[in-house]
């Protein structure tokens, strides 16, 4: 059974559709990755599962249900912070300033009484060590702003998992981070994940990190998924143009240096100007006057959106 | 380290209004010992005598008012009332417009509204008007000037915490932090409070002089602090009839009011430069 399971989710600002109808699911255990260019509303489905929305936006279909049952705002207000965790981009304004960090990973354990304030901030050493931090007793009693962004980095990984949790959420986890430690904090992700038996919903915009990473990839365009599937089926075999695309502007080892990198034409439009039917049609080269449709995710396991997939499914 | 150590006596210099407003609360905290007399004791012989009158062994520093009381011990126990007032308002209007601010800027939606609106339209009353009618219902006296001065100011605060709760409300650390399972009043007490303190404090500091003004004012007008209780205010009041022939009943007290003013408003001025800075 799914431990996280999106059903046609609709996320609107008033008027304004800016997720229409994803669907995804998320087993124990396991990482999916959810990828997409900036502006596909990876973020806000993200918020959505703990219900986090800004002012002014609203969930207007769909269902969101974690172990079987419905996502009520009282079901979340105990499984967020313990069951369900997250950690967003910016390591850095993402800790309180004025708060040390070892009480910052202590604090899902106070909040939901899991644990005594003593038992707690050992707890968060503990963990501070294990997300490798050196001298964690020391690094606890200091604030974000003493320490560098890759720290503060793996400070709220240490403060995601200390309870344990069920289903991570990692909001393009090392987007802002330098190249050099992104491979590490990802591996750590892993690592720690896979140890504590905790699924992960990796939001990222890399190809790379998605093969690097997960299990399972869900592929967002414009508010939809347009093709998810297994990760080594999606990447062998992509069906949507867009994710052929995607693929194609990931740097190849193997790549003549001299060669531009292949970069998708035109930008992304923004939710105000998408087309009718696929919304990927204004960028699409193979696209025809079917398209004026919208188009089914199609398939079995491995699901595509579109009326002239790249292979046949 | 040597321009670290050059620069310390002037860091330290510059802090005087800090020193002036400490002695000033000592005055207050230490009236009763350091008021030469009792400063509502009625001497009959001793009216209207200038700075420096002596009666049988009773030295009248800064002389005497219509009453033949002493000057000096009434202005020295005249920093009390200000400075009780001033700060017992300063906390209840603080914390009552700080909650409200907080609330409406985090709970958004008809809260937000609703408190608001409400925050406008004190705003909009004049002061001085809401003072009055005020104390024509409750009445004058002590814990009345603080109830007016409290009512006439939160809206200030709320205003302040309100625009800063919003800055920060959608900061990442709060989402996360409420992702992390924190309950509003957690997450406003614990996040968002340490985080707006500064620029509150800096309005607290400003409005503590504008608190002893406005007692004094309210005083003045007798809708304050009623005699024989000694406030600067009063005294300022008394002293006006008397201001050709004995300068010194209103003088000394209106001293004391613009060194104490003057202190609050230098230092919060200082603050908000530290804190312009900061940021
Ligand atoms: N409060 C909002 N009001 C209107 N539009 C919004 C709001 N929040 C986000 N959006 C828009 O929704 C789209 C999806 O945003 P987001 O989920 O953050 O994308 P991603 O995380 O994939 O980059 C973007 O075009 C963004 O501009
Ligand atoms: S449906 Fe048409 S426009 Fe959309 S991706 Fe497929 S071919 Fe392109
Ligand atoms: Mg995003």
């Amino acid at each position: 059974m799914s431990l996280l399971d999106l059903s046609d989710l609709a996320i609107q600002a008033g008027e304004l559709s800016l997720v229409d109808g994803v669907t995804l699911d998320v087993h124990p255990g396991e990482i999916v990755a959810l990828v997409g260019e900036s502006g596909s509303g990876k973020s806000l489905t993200a918020l959505s599962i703990v219900d986090l929305l800004g002012e002014g936006l609203r969930v207007t279909r769909g269902s969101r249900r974690f172990d079987g049952a419905d996502l009520t705002p009282k079901r979340l207000r105990k499984l967020r912070g313990q069951d369900i965790a997250m950690i967003f981009q910016e390591p850095v304004s993402s800790l309180n300033p004025l708060m040390p960090v070892g009480a910052q990973v202590a604090e899902s354990l106070i909040v939901h009484g899991t644990a005594s304030e003593s038992e707690a901030q050992s707890a968060a050493i503990d963990m501070l060590r294990r997300v490798g931090i050196p001298d964690p007793d020391r690094r606890a009693t200091q604030l974000p702003a003493e320490l560098s962004g890759g720290m503060c980095q793996r400070v709220m990984i240490a403060a995601a998992l200390i309870s344990r949790p069920r289903l991570l959420i990692a909001d393009e986890p090392t987007t802002a981070l330098d190249v050099t430690i992104q491979a590490q904090i990802l591996s750590l992700i892993r690592d720690l994940t896979r140890e504590q038996g905790t699924a992960v919903l990796l939001i990222t915009h890399d190809m790379g990190v998605v093969a690097e990473m997960a299990d399972r990839v869900c592929v967002m365009y414009g508010g939809r998924v347009v093709e998810q599937g297994a990760v080594h089926d999606l990447f062998a075999a992509p069906r949507h143009p867009y994710t052929d695309m995607l693929l194609r502007t990931m740097p190849r080892p193997d790549d003549p240096p001299k060669e531009p990198l292949f970069a998708i034409k035109g930008s992304v439009p923004g939710p105000r100007d998408w087309p009718s039917g696929c919304r990927f049609r204004s960028r699409c080269p193979r696209a025809d006057a079917a398209c004026t449709e919208r188009p089914p995710l199609q398939g079995d396991g491995h699901r595509a959106a579109c009326f002239h997939p790249m292979r046949p499914t | 380290m040597s321009a670290a150590l050059a620069f310390r006596p002037r860091t330290l210099a510059a802090w005087w209004p800090a020193g002036l407003l400490a002695a000033l609360v000592a005055c207050a905290i230490l009236a009763p010992w350091l008021a030469p007399m009792d400063p509502d004791r009625q001497n009959l012989m001793a009216r209207l005598k200038a700075p420096g009158f002596e009666a049988r062994g009773a030295l009248y520093l800064l002389g005497s008012d219509e009453l033949g009381r002493d000057v000096l011990s009434r202005v020295i126990h005249g920093a009390r009332v200000s400075i009780v007032v001033a700060v017992s308002s300063v906390l209840l209007s603080g914390v009552v417009g700080v909650a409200v601010g907080m609330l409406a800027a985090y709970l958004r939606g008809w809260v937000e509204t609703v408190l608001m609106r409400l925050v406008d339209i004190f705003l909009s009353i004049p002061a001085i008007l809401l003072a009055i009618i005020t104390v024509a219902v409750l009445g004058p006296g002590f814990i009345n000037v603080i109830l007016v001065l409290a009512l006439t100011r939160w809206p200030r605060y709320a205003r302040v915490a309100y625009g800063q709760t919003l800055a920060l409300a959608d900061r990442p650390f709060v989402r996360l932090s409420r992702a992390m399972g924190a309950s509003t009043p957690r997450v406003l007490a614990l996040h968002i409070l340490p985080n707006i303190i500064g620029p509150l404090l800096v309005v607290a500091t400003l409005e503590f002089g504008l608190m002893v003004l406005f007692e004094a004012g309210l005083s003045f007008l007798g809708l304050g602090v009623q005699p024989p209780m000694a406030s600067w205010g009063a005294m300022l009041s008394t002293g006006r009839n008397y201001i050709a022939t004995a300068w010194w009943i209103a003088t000394f007290p209106g001293l004391a009011l613009f060194l104490l003013v003057l202190s609050a408003n230098l230092i919060g001025d200082r603050l908000g430069d530290l804190i312009g800075k900061g940021r």
